[in-house]
């Protein structure tokens, strides 16, 4: 059973959040016909510049839209900043939806582990742009937050924030990527996984279905390689990468995916060349390579 | 346009060697706009956030930051989450910063420290927060290293700097 959870009645003059938007205030509430139908519409501006927005009364709760947090909440927040859960998502494709979702989803304690996390994250390496653009909007919606919430400066919101997460007379400590790995039994599951994948591969919907998320994976690794600075360490796993994926479960991987591949990949080539087993092999032996 | 007012009495040759580094770093001009008395009824060591209130503004345009810079020291201040030692306060997107020299003995010789702590200052008056990035000038300025780094923005600072002073000319 999906608890529903109870209508948000907004007057005019709350403060409330738009996820992702920041700290708003309701500047009315008003009935409008639309399409023939009288619905009541929540305007609200933001703080920060101004902007005005108008919702549906309806739509509030599953927009996200709630009250400024209270005191309780923002002591919250800062136990979880003090606490020492410091440990970062290595996987960028996991670590970005999770944010994403956190960011979506508006909650104060949501934005303060997208801060946190990526701050943990950014003392094994430097964050990729967009890690960085997002480490930006989630701190300036968290310090939003707090400074409306305690009714204080936004910038001794900030810094209390920071005073927490950059003690004072605290050297900035420095990670290792093998401190935030998983347990090794997780990666077996995963290598299972994919040898059940591999065996399902004969079929030529689940062969095209592969390639291209191993496509994806491959760009977000060469943006995250990219974006590292310390090339003494990427290069290393670079070569890694090709020769791993050499034993048996290549080979059924290798079968499947030129059936489906070659065709639609090489239309523009003459026919013969695209039915000659040398070449399909070489290829998913590298896709294959990329995605390990 | 950034305005230098000081509070003291600095050496004109650090004055000028700091708005140099000022406009190296924001791209916009930066001058020298006299010297001010601290108001009465203030007493040292000066409570940040009410002294910045306190002081009078110099002429200048609405898009304008004014810079205060004053050699005696600034209380530390009192957070949720604990004391903060202060060298500088400037309100987010405000239109001014100030900037204490205290910790630093010879002006012209820690004039790297001054600087760094008046672009962080001025940084936040045109938006910018805390940066990751320990050889950024937004790194918390209360950090270990923070003195010993150089006048610099890293990209994501310096980027969204230019933006925020492009939008805001008048």
């Amino acid at each position: 059973m999906v608890e529903t959870p109870p209508p948000l009645t907004l007057a005019v003059g709350d403060r409330v959040v738009y996820p992702n938007q920041g700290v708003c205030r309701v500047t009315s509430v008003e009935s409008k016909e639309v399409a023939g139908q009288t619905l009541t519409f929540v305007t609200m501006k933001r703080e920060e510049d101004g902007a005005v927005v108008m919702v549906p009364e309806a739509k509030v709760r599953t927009i996200g839209i709630r009250k400024v947090s209270t005191r309780a909440d923002v002591e919250r927040v800062f136990s979880f900043l003090r606490s020492e859960s410091d440990k970062a998502n290595l996987d960028w494709k996991q670590r970005a939806r999770t944010n994403v979702e956190r960011m979506s989803q508006g909650g104060l304690l949501g934005l303060a582990e997208v801060v946190k996390g990526l701050q943990v994250l950014s003392e094994l390496r430097p964050l990729p742009t967009k890690e960085r653009e997002l480490y930006d909007n989630a701190r300036h919606l968290l310090v939003a937050e707090l400074s409306a919430g305690l009714g204080i400066a936004e910038v001794d919101a900030e810094d209390s924030v920071d005073l927490v997460l950059f003690p004072p007379g605290r050297e900035r400590p420095k990670r290792t990527a093998e401190e935030f790995r998983a347990p090794a039994g997780d990666d077996e599951g995963l290598e299972l996984g994919d040898e059940l994948l591999g065996l399902g591969g004969d079929l030529e919907v689940a062969g095209e279905g592969e390639a291209e998320p191993a496509e994806g994976e491959a760009e977000g690794e060469a943006e995250e390689a990219e974006a590292e600075e310390a090339p003494a360490k990427a290069k290393p796993a670079a070569k890694a990468k090709p020769e791993k994926p050499a034993p048996a479960k290549a080979k059924p991987a290798a079968k499947a995916k030129p059936a489906a591949k070659a065709p639609a990949k090489k239309a523009a080539k003459p026919a013969p060349k695209a039915k000659h087993k040398a070449k399909p092999k070489a290829k998913p032996a590298k896709a294959s390579g990329k995605k390990k | 346009m950034i305005r230098l007012v000081t509070l003291d009495a600095y050496d004109p040759k650090v004055v000028d060697r700091l708005c140099k580094v000022l406009y190296t770093a924001f791209g916009v001009g930066c001058e020298h706009a006299g010297d001010m008395a601290v108001p009465a009824g203030q007493s040292e060591p000066f409570d940040a956030e009410t002294l910045l209130a306190a002081l009078p503004s110099p002429r200048a345009y609405a898009d304008d930051k004014v810079l205060y810079l004053t050699q005696r020291k600034l209380k530390p201040r009192s957070l949720l989450s604990g004391e903060l030692p202060t060298a500088g306060f400037a309100l987010q997107n405000g239109p001014r910063a100030l900037v204490s020299s205290a910790g630093v003995k010879d002006p012209e010789a820690g004039l790297k420290i001054i600087a760094r702590h008046a672009m962080h200052q001025l940084g936040h008056t045109w938006e910018l927060h805390h940066c990751l990035d320990p050889r950024c000038a937004m790194y918390p300025p209360w950090t270990l290293n923070f003195d010993a780094g150089d006048t610099f923005f890293d990209t994501f600072c310096r980027d969204k700097s230019e933006q925020k002073i492009r939008l805001a000319k008048s």
